[in-house]
């Protein structure tokens, strides 16, 4: 997933910086419109206000927010080939498939200073805006003499009794299952698929499937579940509410959304530039501490509040622990695998 | 012109809204299921040779045919009630029946999960009073999921029952009682009959709904309740393969279509032979 840089482009980089590379507060976009899309709710709220707002000041350009992202659209868009969006959040699953079917535009590193952030958060076709992870996730109130920890206590039903979450989906799923069955977070890709769904089969009669995230929090809410795969992100919320609720970071996998550019837009040097805008710390910084979602510059989690940082997954502790999941691998494979899971769910 | 020419200008707004925003993406959807990625049975191919595809699309037609029996069962009383009870009550009735409908299928079925669950309000009241000790498990299985639907789908039976019944001059009943009919009877061969119009009408709109529904298999029901909406959703949203989409509707559709016309056919030629 790491982006390769050819020497060339590389030289390219360095000659221009000096000269317009990373030019902010140029004022030179006044009369340029650029459609920023993304997912809707708090979460472009915070980007409006961390990363459009900042680069329309400091440009003069106008940013204009659109959404939700949906795949179908994009796909019709781009394919179009004259885009209504310029700037698009999408998930690292999608980002894969989009640049594999030619409807992104390449990332400008002349114009997108990517060296400001992890090299495992950047991509060819796309720029990590933030990071979230899949963790375990278990009740305080059911486990109050000893918290699981591992992936594998997910899976002892003896020594942690009760319901168990997973996601309806077997991405993630399958990771988790063989990180239970012992399988090193390094020799995990391709996928043993059959050891998977094996392992899986040992808490299938326990198991309440979620479908959307809300629903991932609600069961830990409502009692319904003692222990589960859940996202960061979620079991911060529900603690904020005053869920009983817990997590561990022991092999947290991790997943990154990314801004991209479509295909064709009319708008590509100043969607890079927006982009650019995304990569600075502060505006990085700002995001985190308004929606609690991880920074891909890592310089940009030290200012984090004190009350949010423990939860995102890029501390330099918690990105330790835990791993980027394989996007490449899901791209082909997703397919196929989501049929085995139905096939498997109702078997 | 004839008047009755005229008139059909009335056809007009609506039958256009409904070729623009029905009709037409909808014959698209389905074309691209002959069309996407490219022209073939492709995709057809493919349902036949991956089982899931068609076992969930049996799992469909199930739920959907227990549904449908079930709603129509709990519908006859009110809708009975509604036609043959005071003013007063029927008014109140109808308000009730109304009122889901004021909540979206959403919010509906979030309230059906919180009655149902484990430490639920049903469950709670069952433990306080003896009835069981453990909770029951009546929620992301095949119970929530029945109690999901039904609860949504009441209404679309009640309504239409309730228009045949209320048509229905009470004269008749006291007629076939007077000529010596037991009131069984007198209901089975003079009252059940006369509602039939109405409760066919329910009961396909019933188990038509059904077979669409998303959210509540979602929500409500477990791993097996897997509904085909779903899977339609995934190869639309996830996948991009409008290819698969259409021809899933496709099959649907004619399963659909096959059913009910096997149905108007069974219940026509009984109508007849009365």
């Amino acid at each position: 997933m790491s982006i390769s840089i050819t020497r060339r482009t590389l030289m390219a980089g360095v000659a221009a910086t000096p000269l317009a590379a990373y030019a902010q507060g140029a004022n030179d976009l006044k009369g340029t419109t650029v459609v920023f899309a993304s997912w809707g709710g708090a979460y472009q709220d915070a980007e409006k206000v961390s990363y459009c707002e900042p680069f329309a000041k400091a440009t003069g350009a106008t940013v204009v927010q659109d959404g939700p992202m949906n795949v179908a659209k994009f796909r019709a868009m781009a394919g179009s080939g004259t885009p209504d969006w310029d700037v698009v959040d999408v998930t690292g699953g999608f980002l894969e498939v989009a640049a594999k079917d030619g409807l992104l535009e390449k990332i400008d590193t002349k114009l997108v200073n990517i060296g400001r952030l992890d090299p495992r958060f950047v991509h060819e076709y796309g720029v990590g805006a933030i990071v979230w992870s899949y963790n375990l996730g278990y009740s305080t109130a059911a486990y109050a003499n000893g918290a699981p920890t591992t992936w594998a206590d997910l899976f002892d039903l003896k020594k942690f009794p009760g319901k168990r979450t997973l996601l309806d989906q077997p991405v993630a799923s399958l990771e988790v299952a063989l990180l239970a069955d012992g399988v090193a977070p390094d020799k995990l890709y391709p996928l043993d698929v059959d050891r998977a769904f094996k392992k899986l089969d040992q808490i299938k009669a326990q198991t309440v499937f979620w479908s959307t995230n809300s629903q991932s929090q609600q069961l830990f809410v409502d009692r319904e579940v003692t222990m589960g795969i859940i996202l960061n992100g979620r079991v911060y919320d529900a603690q904020q509410k005053g869920a009983k609720i817990a997590l561990s970071w022991e092999q947290n996998i991790q997943a990154v959304d990314y801004l991209v550019v479509p295909k064709g837009s009319k708008n590509r040097d100043a969607a890079m530039r927006l982009i650019d805008t995304m990569t600075v710390a502060e505006n990085q910084t700002k995001v985190a501490n308004l929606i609690a979602y991880s920074p891909t510059n890592l310089a940009a989690v030290k200012d984090v509040d004190k009350k949010v940082e423990p939860w995102l997954c890029t501390t330099p502790e918690n990105l330790q622990k835990g791993f980027v999941m394989s996007q490449l691998y899901w791209r082909d494979h997703l397919k196929d695998l989501t049929e085995r899971w139905t096939a498997w769910k109702i078997a | 012109m004839t008047t009755v020419d005229r008139r059909l200008w009335l056809l007009l707004p609506a039958g256009l809204t409904l070729t623009v925003a029905f009709l037409l993406p909808v014959g698209w959807l389905l074309s691209r299921a002959f069309t996407f990625p490219q022209p073939g049975f492709q995709n057809f191919v493919l349902l036949w040779e991956r089982p899931v595809y068609l076992r969930v699309m049996g799992n469909t037609l199930w739920i959907s045919a227990i549904v449908t029996p079930i709603t129509v069962l709990l519908a006859f009383p009110v809708a009975h009630l509604m036609a043959h009870g005071s003013p007063r009550l029927r008014r109140w009735l109808v308000f009730l029946v109304l009122v889901p409908f004021w909540t979206s299928l959403l919010v509906r079925s979030f309230a059906t999960a919180i009655l149902l669950q484990r430490h639920g309000v049903l469950n709670s009241f069952l433990i306080a009073f003896g009835f069981t000790e453990e909770p029951l498990p009546l929620l992301y299985n095949m119970a929530g999921l029945l109690a999901g639907c039904v609860q949504v789908l009441l209404p679309f039976v009640i309504f239409p029952l309730y228009s045949s019944m209320a048509r229905i001059d009470p004269a008749y009943m006291r007629a076939a009682s007077t000529l010596g009919a037991t009131p069984v009877r007198a209901f089975l061969r003079v009252y059940l009959p006369l509602t039939l119009p109405g409760l066919m009408t329910g009961a396909t709109l019933v188990f038509i709904s059904t077979l669409g529904y998303y959210i509540i298999p979602a929500l409500l029901g477990g791993a097996r309740q897997q509904m085909i909406a779903q899977l339609i959703q995934d190869q639309i949203a996830t996948f991009g393969n409008w290819g698969v989409a259409g021809a899933l509707s496709l099959v649907l559709l004619a399963a659909t279509a096959a059913l009910l016309a096997l149905l108007q056919f069974t219940v026509g030629l009984k109508e007849i032979a009365r």
